[in-house]
């Protein structure tokens, strides 16, 4: 072995130290030794041209190998993974919140870009100009926003939410140092109408009240795909309630007035309206009253419910009843012992308190927690609770079935109502378009006693004392409701609320398709100040111009005609409206 | 060795001026692929900034329908459509003036087709007999 021998050099090992490494990095460096001297090898052992052909082959492969993964790679990322790149995952028409839109896809809500108005100090030649034209073209601009910023220091915002048409107005002064920055706005394109269902919402696109609160994260989903959330209110019956309910109002001076219009076989609430508009309280949900008659709709199908009565049992209502030292009266005493649908009709107080009393506490109390008048509505807004009498005695059971002594909201007289004239199925009301999924549906009565009510509300528009609410060929049928409020803890008499339940059309079988409009009449002003004259009326024309819109035709009944002429056999019995 | 491997060394063999042939094709080969790459690459540049054009002015298109539904609600809006029918005289139509289609006939009887009246052709006038004088 010569000194030149390759293959018996001197290991670099020995020279770094073979302590100081561990057997890995000896193996490296092993390698590497091999690498750097292969050539002088190669020379070695007289085969200088293998070494080259093997150099060039081993960088061929490396340099391949190299090239066939990035091949490869290329092939997968341009083939197998399409779609990735470009368009973005999410929906095109995205947006923060889903257009909020009635059953029939009329706009109710949306969001459209605003623009924030900035300026900035240093790139405004003649500020008092500036504000002058600034403050023609947008008069809503506060003077001392707009001045602190044209004699700021750096670039402010004056004034934000500025319309698409604000904005051009601004930019067509052709000031410098002003800009816009865009900003999305919820907007209510109908203003006052229909604001008490739709709701508000917050800056951050979070809703504050009604519809955009209770379905906050539906409405925000619906947005990330591109879709409108539609809520179970038509527009035009909304419409329609509105201007009938302010007609109402304003015609009988009241203080405030409530209308809701149901669908009674799926719970849909159609419109919901409260009067005055500008009031941000919904009266329908935040307020409760003392309904009066109305309530004796319940006590009567309780009665028949049980098989207690029938329309032909006979009530003494010869004198006024005396429970311990109450004496209760009949505002039109008939003086006369009458069937239940005489007592319906003429809406004796003392014929439904016989039958309360008759009934006594547990059946009355279970009956009116099943039309739910003793627990807060079931719905998608928070609404008032109810309150409920503190004992079942007697005189309360009395006071019950003609209507005192519970406050409720018309919420829940609406639902109580439809659940009656349904088959008798309580279904909670809702603003989701088709009703609720599931909803929790309990049988209130036997579909038999729904049918009979339905007939007695249709008799009691024909011959009793909601015959203002009468729409030819319409078949409306319903109660009227006029109880004196509690003004400091005295009934007073100037202090009335009229109020008239009402469904239409009230004839065919108990599941056809029917229609609640329930219009409640606050301290109205004007005399006589009874459901039958205040309310009665305003559901009559209601119902008159939403037929249309809801697909009911006018018809003939057993009582009138389809254009609303008299069949002579029935006739009012009175006309006071009670 | 065998005949493939021969034509094959013949091929790689195969020279002008001592350049390989096979050398000369494959940079051609190249050449033509860097070309075709980089046009490829500039008309997918043209067309992805033609759909970012297109897919933003479909997005102000948006904001604008957005914009002119909420003009269009707030001018249908139901108190502003009374108000306005109201002040023109209009109102609810009254029951008795209502129709279906099925009473159409009952409210105006289709007419009899009337008698088809031919008017006697007059009689040709004949040329009347006047006289010039001259």
């Amino acid at each position: 072995m010569s000194a030149h021998d390759p293959h018996a050099g001197p290991r670099p090992v020995a020279s770094w130290g073979v302590r100081r490494f561990t057997p890995s990095w000896r193996w490296l460096a092993e390698a590497m030794w091999w690498v750097e001297h292969a050539f002088g090898r190669a020379h070695a052992d007289a085969r200088p041209e293998e070494d080259t052909r093997v150099r060039i082959f081993v960088i061929l492969s490396v340099f391949s190998a190299a090239f066939v993964c990035l091949t490869l790679g290329a092939v997968h990322a341009a083939l197998l993974t399409a779609g990735a790149g470009g368009g973005g995952s999410s929906h095109p028409n995205a947006v923060v919140r889903a257009d909020l839109v009635d059953r029939n896809g009329a706009l109710l809500a949306t969001n459209i870009v605003h623009y924030g108005l900035y300026i900035d100090p240093a790139q405004v030649w003649d500020r008092p100009a500036a504000a002058a034209q600034i403050r023609r073209a947008l008069p809503r601009v506060s003077k001392t926003r707009l001045e602190a910023a044209l004699y700021g220091d750096r670039r402010l915002l004056v004034v934000n939410r500025l319309t698409p048409r604000e904005k051009v107005a601004i930019h067509n002064l052709a000031l410098g140092g002003v800009s816009f920055e865009p900003e999305d706005v919820r907007v209510q394109p109908l203003g006052e109408s229909a604001r008490h269902v739709i709701g508000n919402v917050d800056t951050g696109g979070v809703g504050l009240s009604a519809a955009e609160r209770a379905f906050n994260d539906e409405i925000r989903a619906a947005g990330a795909r591109g879709e409108n959330f539609q809520l179970s209110i038509d527009l035009r019956v909304q419409g329609v309630l509105e201007n009938e309910l302010a007609a109402a109002a304003e015609a009988t001076q009241a203080k405030g007035a409530v209308g809701i219009i149901t669908d009674v076989q799926t719970g849909e609430v159609l419109g919901m309206a409260s009067w005055p508009a500008s009031n941000s309280r919904n009266l329908a949900a935040a307020a409760t009253y003392e309904m009066g008659s109305v309530f004796k709709t319940f006590t009567v199908a309780a009665a028949i419910d049980t098989g207690r009565a029938d329309m032909n049992t006979l009530l003494d209502a010869s004198e006024a009843l005396q429970i311990g030292s109450r004496r209760i009266t009949d505002f039109h005493a008939q003086n006369k012992v009458m069937t239940l649908e005489e007592v319906y009709l003429h809406s004796s107080n003392i014929g439904t308190s016989l039958l309360a009393t008759q009934m006594g506490p547990r059946v009355m109390r279970d009956y009116f927690g099943r039309f739910g008048l003793l627990d807060e509505a079931p719905f998608e807004f928070p609404s008032e609770n109810p309150i409920t009498p503190r004992d079942w005695s007697d005189s309360t059971l009395a006071s019950l079935s003609f209507g005192y002594g519970v406050s409720v909201t018309p919420l829940q007289v609406a639902a109580a109502m439809a659940s009656l004239t349904n088959g008798g199925r309580y279904i909670p009301l809702t603003l989701r378009k088709g009703g609720l999924p599931n909803a929790p549906v309990r049988q209130v009565v036997t579909p038999e006693t729904s049918r009979v009510m339905l007939d007695l509300l249709r008799r009691n528009v024909v011959r009793g004392s909601g015959g203002r609410a009468e729409a030819p060929g319409l078949r409306v049928g319903g109660k009227t409701g006029s109880a004196n409020k509690s003004v400091n803890g005295r009934y007073s008499t100037a202090h009335a609320v009229g109020t008239f339940a009402a469904v239409f059309p009230a004839d065919g079988p108990v599941n056809a398709r029917r229609y609640q409009i329930l219009v409640l009449i606050d301290e109205p002003q004007t005399y006589p100040r009874t459901g039958g004259f205040v309310a009665a009326p305003a559901v009559g024309r209601i119902a008159d111009r939403i037929a249309g819109f809801l697909g009911v035709a006018r018809r003939a009944d057993p009582y009138r005609t389809a254009l609303g002429d008299r069949i002579p056999a029935f006739e009012d019995l009175e006309g006071d409206g009670r | 060795m065998s005949p493939a491997l021969a034509a094959v060394n013949r091929l790689y063999a195969w020279k002008i001026r001592g350049v390989r042939w096979i050398e000369i094709i494959g940079v051609l080969l190249v050449a033509a692929m860097v070309f075709s790459v980089y046009l490829a690459k500039a008309a997918a540049a043209r067309e992805s900034a033609r759909i970012s054009d297109l897919e933003r002015q479909i997005s102000d298109n948006g904001q604008r329908v957005r914009l002119l539904r909420a003009e269009v609600a707030r001018l249908e809006r139901p108190n502003r459509l009374e108000a306005l029918s109201r002040g023109a005289g209009l109102g609810p139509v009254d029951v008795h003036r209502q129709a279906t289609a099925e009473s159409l006939p009952d409210l105006a009887p289709i007419p009899e087709p009337r008698p088809v009246i031919v008017a006697p052709t007059p009689a040709q006038p004949s040329a009347p007999a006047v006289e010039v004088e001259r």
